[in-house]
C-alpha cells in the first residue's frame, strides 16, 4: 500500500479514485450480478433452503463485504497508481495458451505444446532457432513419455495420430 | 500412549517398504526442484503431480505428495538464502537475513541451520500430528451438521484474523470462493447452478484448475519479460557447517519457531506464510541486538524456516482428523485421497491405520532424506537456477496445461486455469490474497451441505447453533477474533500485523 499522506500530498492523486473503493466497487457489482443469476433457483424455506439459499446469502454477504471495502478504501493508493508494465506480455501469454486449449484436443498434445513453446520461446523471446527446435521438441516428446506413457495418463492425439 | 507407540511402528513399517521409500525420495526431489523454480510454489507443484497419482495405491500418493510439499518448502529457502528470490512466499523472511549471510560469506551455514531446523520442525510437527489427530477425531465424532457449520464459519473468521493483509478483503475473497464452490450441480435438489450451459461444469470447479491458475499462472503473467537471472553462489560442502556460536544463537530460535509454527498450522489461513512472519518478528524483539537483524542474523533464518516447516504439518491435523483442509495446499491433498474412494475426517484413523500412520511415518522419513540428501547436493540443485527465465517459464506454462488438462481430460479445465490465472493476476495487483479463494471453494459445498441440513433438522430456526454446546462455542470464538480484527479497522489503531512486519493496512 502507498503511504497515504504521500499520496494525498499530490495534487493529482486527491483527484483519482483509490484502488480499494474501485475493487470494492466490483465486487458490489459482482454480488448484484450473481444475485441476478440467482433468481432461477428457488430460495426455500428456513425449514426446507432451496438451492437458492446459501448463494443468495453469499451474494448479499459480498455485496455487504464490497461497500465495507468502498467505505474504508480512503487510505489505499489511487487506483492510476498502479503500473501495468507487463500487461501485454500477459495478454500474450493468455492468447497463446487459450489458442493451446482449443488445438490441443484436435491436433494432440505433442505439436500443440511443440507450437506453443516454439511461440513462446522462439517469436516472443527470440533464442536461437537451434535451442527453439531442441527445447520445444525435447520438452513436448519427452513429457509425454513420462506423463503418458509411463504413467499411463492418457493424453490427447491428433487426427495423424501423433 | 502405548497404542499411539504400537500405531507409529505400524506405520514406519508401511513406510520403509522399498517402494513408498522410493516415492518419498522422489518426492523430496521434485518438491525441492520445484520449490527452487519462481512460480512453482508447493500449491502448484502438489496440482501439477496430482494426475500422476490417479493409477497408485492412496498411501504411496499421499506420500509422494507430501514429500513434494517438504521439498518445496525446503527448494524456497535454497533460493532465498543463495539469491534473494522467495521460491515461495513462506520464504520471504529467509531473504532478510539469509542472503545478507550469503553476502557476509556465510550461505553455507545459512543454509545447512535453515535444513537443520526444517528438520527439527518436522519432527516436532509429526509428533504434535501424531498425537494430536487420533484425539481431536475421537471429539470430532460428535460432531453433527451444526457443528461442522459452525466450525468452518469459526475457521473463515480465524482465516481473515490471521490473513497477512486486508481483513475485508481476505473475507472477500473468502465469500468468492465460496460462491465457486456452489458451481455445479446441488446435491441436495439435484438443480444445476451457474454453469452456463456448459456440461463439464454440472460437476462444480476442480481445485486443481483454480489452484494452478491462481498462483502458478498468475505468477507468470507478473514475472514473465524479466531479465536475466543473477549470478548464482555455489557453496562447497565444506562451508556449510556453522560455527559453535552459530549453532548457539540458532538453538533457540529453532525450538520457538517449532512450536509457535505447529501451533499457527492448525488454524486455518496461510499459516506457513504466517508463521515464518511471526517467528521473524518475535526472534528481533527477544534479541539483545535487534540492530543485527537485517544484516545477516542467523536467528533470522533459524526462526522462520522452523515456524514455516512445522506450520506445514500443523495443518495436516485439521485435514486428517476432521476432513477440512485449512490452506490450498491440504485442499488439494484431500482431493487427492478422495480420488481412491477414501474420505478424510474423523473416522480415517480408525478405518484406514495404515494410510494414516503409514503417511505420518513417511514424513518422518522425508524430512530425514531432505536433511541428508538436499544439503550435500545444493551445489548440484542452485544449477536450476542458471537456466534463463526466457526458457523457463514456457516449460512451466506448457506443464500447466498438461497438469491441469490430465486431471479430468478436460480442456475446460485449461479454460477454467487460465480464466483464473487472469483473474489471479489482476487481484494481486489489486493486494488481494487469493489462499482464500482456493479455500473457499473446497469450503463451499461442506458449508451449504451442513447449515441446510442444520436448518432442516431444526425446523427452520438458526437457534438451533445456539443449543448445541460445542457449535456455540466455536461460533462465540469466531465472533470475538471477528471482533478483534475489526477494532483496528473501526478505530484506526494498530493490529498484530504491524508488529510482526506485516502490512498494517487492514481496511
Amino acid at each position: 500500500m502507498a503511504d497515504p499522506a504521500e499520496s494525498q500530498s499530490q495534487p493529482s492523486a486527491r483527484l483519482g479514485i483509490k484502488s480499494d473503493r474501485f475493487s470494492g466497487l466490483l465486487l458490489f457489482l459482482l454480488a448484484l450480478y450473481i444475485g441476478w443469476l440467482n433468481r432461477k433457483f428457488p430460495v426455500g424455506t428456513l425449514a426446507d433452503p432451496g438451492p437458492g439459499y446459501v448463494p443468495l446469502l453469499l451474494a448479499v454477504a459480498l455485496g455487504g463485504i464490497g461497500l465495507l471495502v468502498i467505505a474504508f478504501g480512503g487510505s489505499s493508493q489511487p487506483l492510476r497508481n498502479i503500473k501495468w508494465p507487463e500487461a501485454t506480455r500477459a495478454v500474450i501469454i493468455l492468447v497463446a495458451c487459450s489458442v493451446a486449449a482449443f488445438a490441443l484436443e484436435r491436433i494432440g498434445y505433442r505439436l500443440t505444446i511443440m507450437a506453443l513453446l516454439v511461440f513462446f520461446i522462439g517469436i516472443i523471446e527470440r533464442r536461437h532457432p537451434l535451442a527453439v527446435v531442441l527445447v520445444s521438441a525435447g520438452f513436448s516428446l519427452a513429457s509425454y513419455y513420462v506423463i503418458g506413457e509411463l504413467l499411463h495418463v492418457p493424453l490427447p492425439l491428433g487426427p495423424w495420430g501423433f | 500412549m502405548l497404542e499411539t507407540f504400537n500405531s507409529l511402528m505400524a506405520g514406519f513399517a508401511v513406510a520403509f517398504q522399498p517402494e513408498i521409500l522410493m516415492y518419498a525420495f522422489a518426492g523430496c526431489i521434485i518438491g525441492t526442484l520445484v520449490g527452487m523454480m519462481p512460480g512453482l510454489g508447493p500449491l502448484a507443484g502438489i496440482s501439477l503431480l496430482l494426475p500422476a497419482t490417479f493409477g497408485l495405491n492412496p498411501i504411496i500418493a499421499i506420500v509422494l505428495l507430501a514429500g513434494v510439499y517438504y521439498g518445496a518448502m525446503y527448494g524456497g529457502s535454497t533460493t532465498s538464502i543463495l539469491m534473494r528470490i522467495p521460491g515461495e512466499a513462506a520464504s520471504v523472511m529467509t531473504c532478510v537475513d539469509g542472503y545478507e549471510m550469503t553476502k557476509n560469506g556465510r550461505a553455507g551455514p545459512a543454509l545447512a541451520i535453515a535444513a537443520i531446523g526444517s528438520f527439527f520442525a518436522g519432527t516436532v510437527g509429526v509428533i504434535g500430528l501424531m498425537l494430536l489427530a487420533p484425539t481431536l477425531a475421537s471429539f470430532a465424532l460428535r460432531f453433527g451438521p451444526p457443528e461442522y457449520t459452525a466450525l468452518l464459519l469459526m475457521g473463515l473468521f480465524v482465516l481473515a484474523y490471521m490473513s497477512g493483509g486486508s481483513m475485508l478483503k481476505t473475507l472477500a475473497m473468502a465469500v468468492l470462493g465460496l460462491l465457486l464452490g456452489m458451481i455445479g450441480i446441488d446435491a441436495m435438489s439435484g438443480y444445476t447452478r451457474f454453469s452456463f450451459d456448459i456440461i463439464e461444469l454440472g460437476d462444480g470447479v476442480g481445485i486443481v484448475p483454480v489452484a494452478v491458475g491462481l498462483f502458478g499462472i498468475s505468477e507468470i503473467l507478473l514475472t514473465a519479460g524479466q531479465a536475466e537471472p543473477p549470478q548464482v553462489q555455489k557453496p562447497k560442502l565444506r562451508e556449510l557447517i556453522p560455527s559453535k556460536e552459530e549453532f548457539k544463537l540458532s538453538a533457540g530460535p529453532i525450538m520457538r519457531g517449532s512450536l509457535l509454527g505447529f501451533m499457527i498450522g492448525i488454524i486455518p489461513g496461510s499459516a506457513h506464510i504466517i508463521s515464518s512472519f511471526v517467528s521473524y518478528g518475535i526472534e528481533r524483539r527477544m534479541s539483545k541486538h535487534p540492530e543485527r537483524f537485517g544484516n545477516g542474523a542467523i536467528e533470522g533464518v533459524a526462526g522462520p524456516e522452523s515456524a514455516n516447516n512445522a506450520a506445514a504439518t500443523g495443518a495436516f491435523v485439521p485435514m486428517l482428523a476432521l476432513g477440512i483442509p485449512t490452506s490450498p495446499v491440504t485442499a488439494v491433498m484431500i482431493a487427492a485421497i478422495m480420488v481412491h474412494g477414501i474420505s478424510p475426517g474423523p473416522l480415517l484413523i480408525q478405518e484406514q491405520p495404515d494410510l494414516f500412520w503409514g503417511f505420518v511415518a513417511s514424513m518422518y522419513v522425508g524430512n530425514v532424506v531432505l536433511l541428508v540428501l538436499n544439503l550435500p547436493m545444493v551445489g548440484l540443485f542452485v544449477n536450476l537456477l542458471r537456466i534463463p527465465y526466457a526458457y523457463l517459464y514456457p516449460c512451466i506454462l506448457a506443464f500447466c496445461v498438461l497438469g491441469v488438462y490430465s486431471v479430468a481430460n478436460s480442456v475446460i479445465d485449461v479454460w477454467i486455469m487460465l480464466a483464473m490465472g487472469g483473474i489471479g493476476y489482476a487481484l494481486r495487483k489489486f493486494g488481494f490474497d487469493l489462499a482464500p479463494v482456493a479455500l473457499g471453494l473446497v469450503l463451499g459445498p461442506m458449508l451449504e451441505l451442513s447449515l441446510r441440513q442444520s436448518l432442516a433438522l431444526s425446523g427452520g430456526t438458526y437457534s438451533i447453533f445456539l443449543e448445541r454446546p460445542i457449535a456455540v462455542t466455536m461460533f462465540v470464538l469466531g465472533l470475538i477474533l471477528l471482533a478483534v480484527a475489526l477494532k483496528p479497522l473501526i478505530f484506526k489503531s494498530k493490529d498484530w500485523r504491524s508488529n510482526v512486519g506485516l502490512d498494517d493496512h487492514v481496511g
